[in-house]
């Protein structure tokens, strides 16, 4: 079921907003490119494919406060009612990445719900894993010759 | 269509009252950005106030031309002596202190007149686009709290001017889930760039929701009670505004509805076939499809049944996939050369044209006929 009316389609509301969105980003450079601010979007790339406000079925991956990941899933079924329209996971960020992938590969992918999307849903999540890790330390410097290390011994004294 | 969709009169608490109306027909009609945007710019100059420069302004000089012959150019030139104004050229756009090129004149064509009935098809439009949930978003209403598009509130929270106070507004608003939309406009306030600071157009802000009332059921007071909310609107049902539905040409303001105000839409714009009670001469558009949803067109059983089978194999050529070089990957080898396989398993390539030692002629069948006299 779609909207109230038969007159609205997802192919419809992309046609009246595709030149302009709350969500676009349109920039000058790069050649005019153009991004989207879509929670539901997973590439932000502004295109038919991706705009979560659009497809009936849409899937965005954010990050959670304890280190996570949250899954937010679009129902169906009653597409006038925003306040309960999406469906939230929230993948803990103590589980390991693979089982996060597996979850979210099965959630939007494998039960078909947007199989299409499955790649870029599991990249987002492990950019946002990734980025959540404590950054290494920089390796120790090594000076090599007999200046360099008299350079470095004069640095830490 | 089975049955007509209905929509939810919330209470003032936000959950639902139980009571449901039947939607109002307007909101089927056809979503025509072209039309609405065109309408706006017409209807957006209608409020404009005539300006102009000074009749004679860069003309208040007895300049005159010193004609050729005098080696400067022939612009007239302010006349006299004794400052050093004298002169200087004068009236020319291209002067200091002269005329500005083509002086604005207040009998500019201001106002744009636009046809009823393409700004009855633009405001139904707006309307029909205001109960898309995605264009609220494509918009930048912030609707994701709010429990049902379109936001219908029982007329009895209004009635005996219950809201006539802006802090019983702003509760109401809150346990509705637009508090969020309220609050974006709160945090878009901006000085205005240019000039417009001074001509009473100081700052910018976001556009909020419009609550949009039946005067006769809910009463004027409630315009006092929301008038202070930044962003705010209300509008009469009777006298909606496609400025204030289409703000900047762009489909899909969010509409606070009272249940008077959404009951009377059916009498104020009819149907498509039964004419409007107020409006003279109107039906409403009827869509030229009646699904719009191209996919479910497409695979709909009545144009699977006629639809005749897809022509080719199942094998079909497949484009852009990466060239193997047959000298390296066998499996392609073979495809092109079957005979590959036996010539690789008889190892045939390594095998000589024969083993040992060439036999000689002498004894053989060959001598014999050669030396035959």
């Amino acid at each position: 079921m779609a909207h109230h009316s038969t007159q609205v389609s997802s192919d419809l509301i992309w046609e009246i907003s595709r030149n302009q969105n709350s969500y676009l980003v349109k920039r000058a450079q790069s050649g005019g490119i153009q991004f989207s601010r879509d929670p539901l979007n997973l590439t932000n790339v502004h295109s038919r494919k991706n705009a979560g406000f659009v497809n009936d079925k849409a899937v965005g991956v954010a990050p959670a406060t304890d280190g996570g990941v949250t899954l937010i899933t679009k129902k169906v079924k009653h597409p006038q009612r925003p306040a309960s329209h999406t469906h939230t996971t929230t993948l803990s960020g103590k589980k390991s990445t693979r089982k996060t992938y597996k979850t979210i590969a099965s959630n939007t992918a494998k039960s078909g719900y947007r199989p299409d999307l499955r790649a870029s849903a599991i990249a987002r999540a492990s950019a946002i894993r990734k980025s959540q890790k404590e950054p290494k330390d920089l390796p120790e410097s090594k000076p090599r010759g007999a200046k360099a290390k008299k350079a470095a011994a004069e640095k830490e004294e | 269509m089975a049955s007509r969709p209905t929509v939810t009169i919330l209470k003032a608490d936000g959950s639902a009252s139980g009571a449901t109306h039947p939607l109002p027909k307007v909101f089927n009609s056809p979503i025509r950005p072209d039309i609405v945007q065109t309408v706006h710019t017409g209807v957006a100059k209608n409020k404009r106030q005539p300006y102009a420069v000074s009749e004679k302004a860069g003309h208040q000089t007895s300049a005159e031309s010193w004609g050729t012959g005098r080696a400067v150019a022939r612009i007239p030139r302010v006349s006299g002596g004794g400052t050093h104004r004298a002169g200087q050229a004068a009236f020319g756009n291209m002067c200091r202190s002269g005329r500005m090129f083509a002086p604005t004149k207040v009998w500019r064509k201001w106002h744009q007149k636009i046809n009823l009935g393409q700004k009855r098809f633009a405001t139904v439009s707006a309307l029909a686009a205001s109960s898309v949930p995605a264009l609220l978003l494509a918009r930048g209403h912030q609707v994701s709290t709010v429990p049902e598009v379109p936001l219908v509130i029982n007329s009895e929270v209004f009635s005996g001017a219950a809201i006539a106070k802006t802090s019983a507004a702003l509760g109401l608003l809150k346990s509705i889930g637009a508090s969020s939309d309220i609050d974006k406009v709160k945090k878009s306030r901006k000085l205005r760039a240019g000039k417009g600071k001074l001509r009473g157009r100081r700052h910018r802000q976001r556009r909020g929701p419009l609550v949009v009332y039946d005067p006769e059921v809910d009463g004027k007071e409630l315009n006092l009670a929301f008038r202070n909310i930044a962003g705010v609107e209300t509008s009469s049902v009777f006298a909606l505004n496609l400025l204030q539905l289409a703000p900047g040409g762009h489909l899909g303001r969010f509409i606070i509805w009272t249940s008077a105000a959404f009951k009377a839409l059916d009498i104020i714009y009819g149907s498509s076939t039964t004419p409007s009670a107020l409006k003279k001469d109107f039906l409403l558009p009827s869509p030229i499809v009646h699904q719009a949803d191209v996919g479910r067109l497409i695979n709909s059983s009545e144009i699977q049944n006629v639809i005749r089978a897809a022509k080719g194999f199942s094998k079909t050529k497949r484009a852009g996939v990466q060239k193997k070089n047959p000298l390296h990957n066998k499996q392609v080898l073979l495809r092109l050369n079957p005979y590959a396989a036996g010539y690789s398993k008889d190892k045939i390539g390594t095998k000589g044209l024969g083993a040992g030692k060439p036999e000689r002629a002498k004894g053989t069948q060959f001598a014999k006929v050669i030396k035959e006299d």
